[in-house]
């Protein structure tokens, strides 16, 4: 089972109060979340552009953090979302 | 339609739009504009004085911007620091005052539409939203 991403910006406060939500969901379920930071590491970024067909139709058609993604089935959510979603989204694969 | 480059004859006002304003919004002289290239407005633009905006200035301007609208700046300062000082971070890194919360996509057009203040009242966070917000919350609906 591949990893889950996480799209996020070091000065976007959406993520900034996804992070602990992210930790509590990696130790309660097991799941791993690939935390990457997308303005001030351009590989991030390019990794995060080359999903842009998968990820914009998502996101009001652009491409915004927080997102995470699933590579493997190419579903993503976006945005400040509760931990039980979250939760359900991460584990419904 | 495409934008294009506009200068007034009179007072030198710069613009850059598909038609160009009808009065100038600085001499007011009526009908006073008259089509140049790219490289004769960058001339006038790039020789004009040297104008910074720190942080601190930067948020004046957009308190201003928001003074009598239906939205405000987020009373939250601890939010809106960050922000901003992601706004310029990006500026200084990547070249324009790019969104703190979205990424360049590395298309000029389209990357324009996320620079700060971008026209966030089409946000589906903000747009029909009673506590609508921007996307990243910069911007809050006045209550
Ligand atoms: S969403 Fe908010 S912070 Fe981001 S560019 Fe638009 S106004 Fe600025």
């Amino acid at each position: 089972m591949a990893d889950l991403l996480m799209f996020h910006g070091r000065e976007c406060p959406h993520c900034k109060k996804m992070m602990p939500l992210v930790e509590k969901l990696e130790q309660e379920s097991g799941v791993r979340i690939d935390k990457r930071e997308v303005w001030h590491d351009e590989k991030n970024a390019d990794l995060m552009r080359s999903y842009r067909s998968a990820l914009a139709p998502k996101c009001g058609g652009q491409l915004r953090v927080p997102t995470f993604f699933n590579p493997d089935t190419q579903d993503a959510i976006c945005g400040e979302v509760e931990f039980e979603k979250l939760k359900e989204w991460a584990l419904k694969r | 339609m495409k934008k294009r480059y506009w200068r007034c004859f009179v007072c030198n006002d710069i613009h850059y739009g598909v038609a160009p304003p009808e009065l100038c919004p600085t001499c007011k002289v009526l009908n006073a504009y008259v089509e140049i290239s790219a490289d004769e407005a960058r001339g006038i633009l790039g020789g004009g004085p040297g104008i910074t905006l720190t942080p601190g200035e930067f948020r004046a301007a957009i308190e201003r911007f928001a003074a009598g609208q239906e939205f405000e700046v987020n009373p939250d300062r601890e939010k809106v620091g960050m922000l901003i000082e992601g706004v310029f971070a990006n500026e200084a890194n990547h070249g324009l005052k790019y969104c703190p919360c979205r990424l360049c996509a590395k298309d000029w057009e389209e990357d324009l539409k996320i620079v700060c203040p971008c026209n966030f009242t089409i946000h589906e966070t903000y747009k029909g939203v009673r506590d609508g917000e921007c996307w990243c919350g910069l911007f809050v609906r006045r209550k």
